[in-house]
């Protein structure tokens, strides 16, 4: 298990190098926060939450939701450029090598996760109590754990050059359609239905309910729980399949 | 399919392991659709020993060595290490390999790769041990994915040496280094071989086999055609050719003198390969005084490899050859 975790944290590392990853997953987040935070920070949501904390949880959610899907991209590169058969010489064992891809695609979101939130405490004018940054960014962080699963299957599933439009075209459909672009409120009440059996739109609610200080609704657990079972399922499946083939 | 059960323990120096070869192939078959990769590949490989795997590009070489990794499984026979399955030996640290083109994790520096990559081994070498033998100490602080085809050749070859292993197999690892780096490389696998442990690697030039290795394997077509010292082996392809015409005599007469390997007969001529070609010129004038239009020509190294290899070489890579010689 150590050799796993370690195996994670190397590889979590050699992620945050990457420019290109660091500017999509936590800058433009950042960047969208800012931009919207200063057309309607201001106002008060619906739900009686000031814009600001709205918009930094939405964000938030989005770059944390983005890094770990995009964590898991990395991994077709990895199988296409031999590395994984270099990996199979190692003393890793399969299961291992499934955890430590996990542990990586959650261990990537925690920058952007930070960033969102610490932009929106320091330009933002967020003003939160310690325990309620806390508890809000680890129920987003625990919440996007079937995106790291989504993350798995793309990677198994897909080759270098389809997973990059693959995972871009899941991530930002499920964004817009979980609400995490523009409140769900200026949709047809349809959306509102779909909206609600998607991961994104219960990450964003989870972070939402933490902020505010409520518990988390059993509906939203339930859903993001049933994605993490039947992503997790589809995973292993797709991995057993690329083992094969590599 | 456990055939290496039988085997009897003819060499005691590994200690532990059920069989006594570092490396025990047996029987191994493996096709990729239509295509006869491995075509029963027998071989057995004592611990300490240097081995060649020489051949053409497409001889099976590599799936062959793929077999003896474990990383593909064959179709029918089996491919033991120690004794063992190749993942057993694989997950207790005893085989490093460098694989042919496998790239290197992108955004890390030379050391972090070899760090990770240490990480991944119960007792592996100190990184900085692997780095010196590698002869990649000095790249150490450079990003993988900025390195030179032969720096990043070393690089795989630290890979190989971090388990700190009893085999190490190489499949063709001096592709694209230069003269000077590829006689580096071999120093330090030498050096590294020193300590007895068991050296497997692939090549395609003849020179290179001879040079480093203590037994050559020839392989052409998924089989063994060959097996031996650089020394036999290039005793079998440096022989010479004598062609004349020879009133009254048969191929079959020709074939049964000494030292001749073979004879074809090509548009009316004997064309008489053979390792002493002075000998048998001479018994060949006395036998027949008819001969004439005698020629002897050397058999230089691409067409003696390349009938070593047989008429799978019909791609052979002529320049490599050449260049082996």
């Amino acid at each position: 298990m150590t050799m796993t975790l370690n195996y994670a944290w190397m590889s979590a590392l050699s992620t945050f190098r990457n420019a290109k990853f660091v500017i999509f997953t936590a800058a433009l987040p950042v960047i969208m926060f800012l931009l919207f935070n200063g057309l309607y920070g201001d106002q008060t949501s619906s739900a009686g939450m000031s814009a600001g904390v709205y918009l930094m949880i939405s964000m938030a959610c989005y770059g944390a939701i983005g890094a770990s899907l995009n964590a898991g991209a990395r991994i077709a590169l990895e199988r296409q450029t031999g590395w994984n058969r270099q990996l199979r010489l190692t003393a890793l064992s399969p299961q291992g090598y499934m955890i430590a891809k996990a542990v990586v695609s959650m261990l990537v979101a925690l920058p952007a996760l930070a960033l969102v939130f610490l932009v929106g405490g320091v330009v933002g004018h967020v003003h939160l109590s310690v325990g309620s940054w806390l508890l809000t960014a680890l129920v987003i962080w625990i919440s996007i754990i079937p995106f790291a699963m989504l993350g798995l299957v793309i990677g198994f599933l897909g080759t270098p050059d389809s997973t990059q439009p693959i995972s871009m075209l899941v991530y930002i459909g499920l964004s817009i359609l979980g609400g995490l672009w523009v409140p769900l409120e200026n949709f047809p009440a349809v959306m509102t239905t779909i909206a609600k059996v998607l991961p994104t739109y219960w990450v964003a609610e989870n972070g939402r309910d933490a902020a505010a200080g409520v518990g988390v609704s059993a509906t939203g657990v339930l859903v993001l729980v049933g994605w993490t079972i039947l992503l997790g399922l589809v995973g292993m499946a797709a991995y057993r399949r690329s083992g094969r083939k590599a | 399919m456990t055939t290496s059960e039988h085997s009897t323990r003819t060499s005691p120096r590994t200690g532990p392991a059920a069989d006594g070869a570092a490396i025990r192939l047996s029987g191994l078959h493996k096709s990729f659709g239509s295509v006869r990769a491995v075509r029963g590949i027998d071989l057995t490989v004592a611990p300490g020993e240097v081995v060649a795997f020489l051949g053409p590009n497409g001889a099976g070489k590599s799936t062959t060595i793929d077999l003896l990794l474990g990383l593909t499984k064959p179709d029918s026979g089996t491919a033991r290490l120690f004794g063992g399955v190749p993942d057993a030996a694989v997950s207790a640290g005893r085989v490093g390999a460098m694989l042919q083109s496998g790239a290197l994790l992108p955004d890390l520096t030379v050391r972090e790769l070899i760090r990770i990559f240490a990480a991944l081994h119960r007792n592996p070498m100190p990184v900085g041990e692997a780095m010196l033998r590698a002869g990649i100490d000095d790249i150490a602080g450079q990003k993988t994915q900025n390195l030179s085809g032969g720096q990043a050749q070393r690089v795989r070859f630290a890979l190989a040496l971090v388990p700190d292993p009893d085999v190490v197999v190489l499949d063709e690892p001096t592709v694209a280094m230069d003269v000077e780096v590829r006689r580096q490389f071999w120093a330090s696998m030498r050096e590294f071989a020193a300590g007895g442990r068991t050296v497997l690697f692939a090549t395609h030039y003849l020179q290179e086999a001879d040079d480093y290795a203590d037994r050559v394997v020839v392989i052409a077509d998924g089989r063994i055609i060959a097996d031996g010292t650089g020394a036999s082996i290039k005793a079998r392809v440096s022989g010479r050719t004598l062609s004349a015409v020879i009133p009254g005599a048969s191929e079959q007469l020709l074939r049964a003198m000494d030292t001749v390997t073979d004879v074809e007969v090509v548009g009316g001529r004997y064309a008489v390969h053979c390792d002493d070609s002075d000998a048998v010129l001479r018994l060949l004038l006395a036998r027949y005084p008819q001969i004439h239009d005698i020629e002897i020509t050397q058999a230089n190294l691409e067409q003696a490899f390349l009938q070593l290899t047989g008429s799978s070489s019909v791609d052979a890579p002529s320049t490599s050859a050449a260049k082996g010689a």
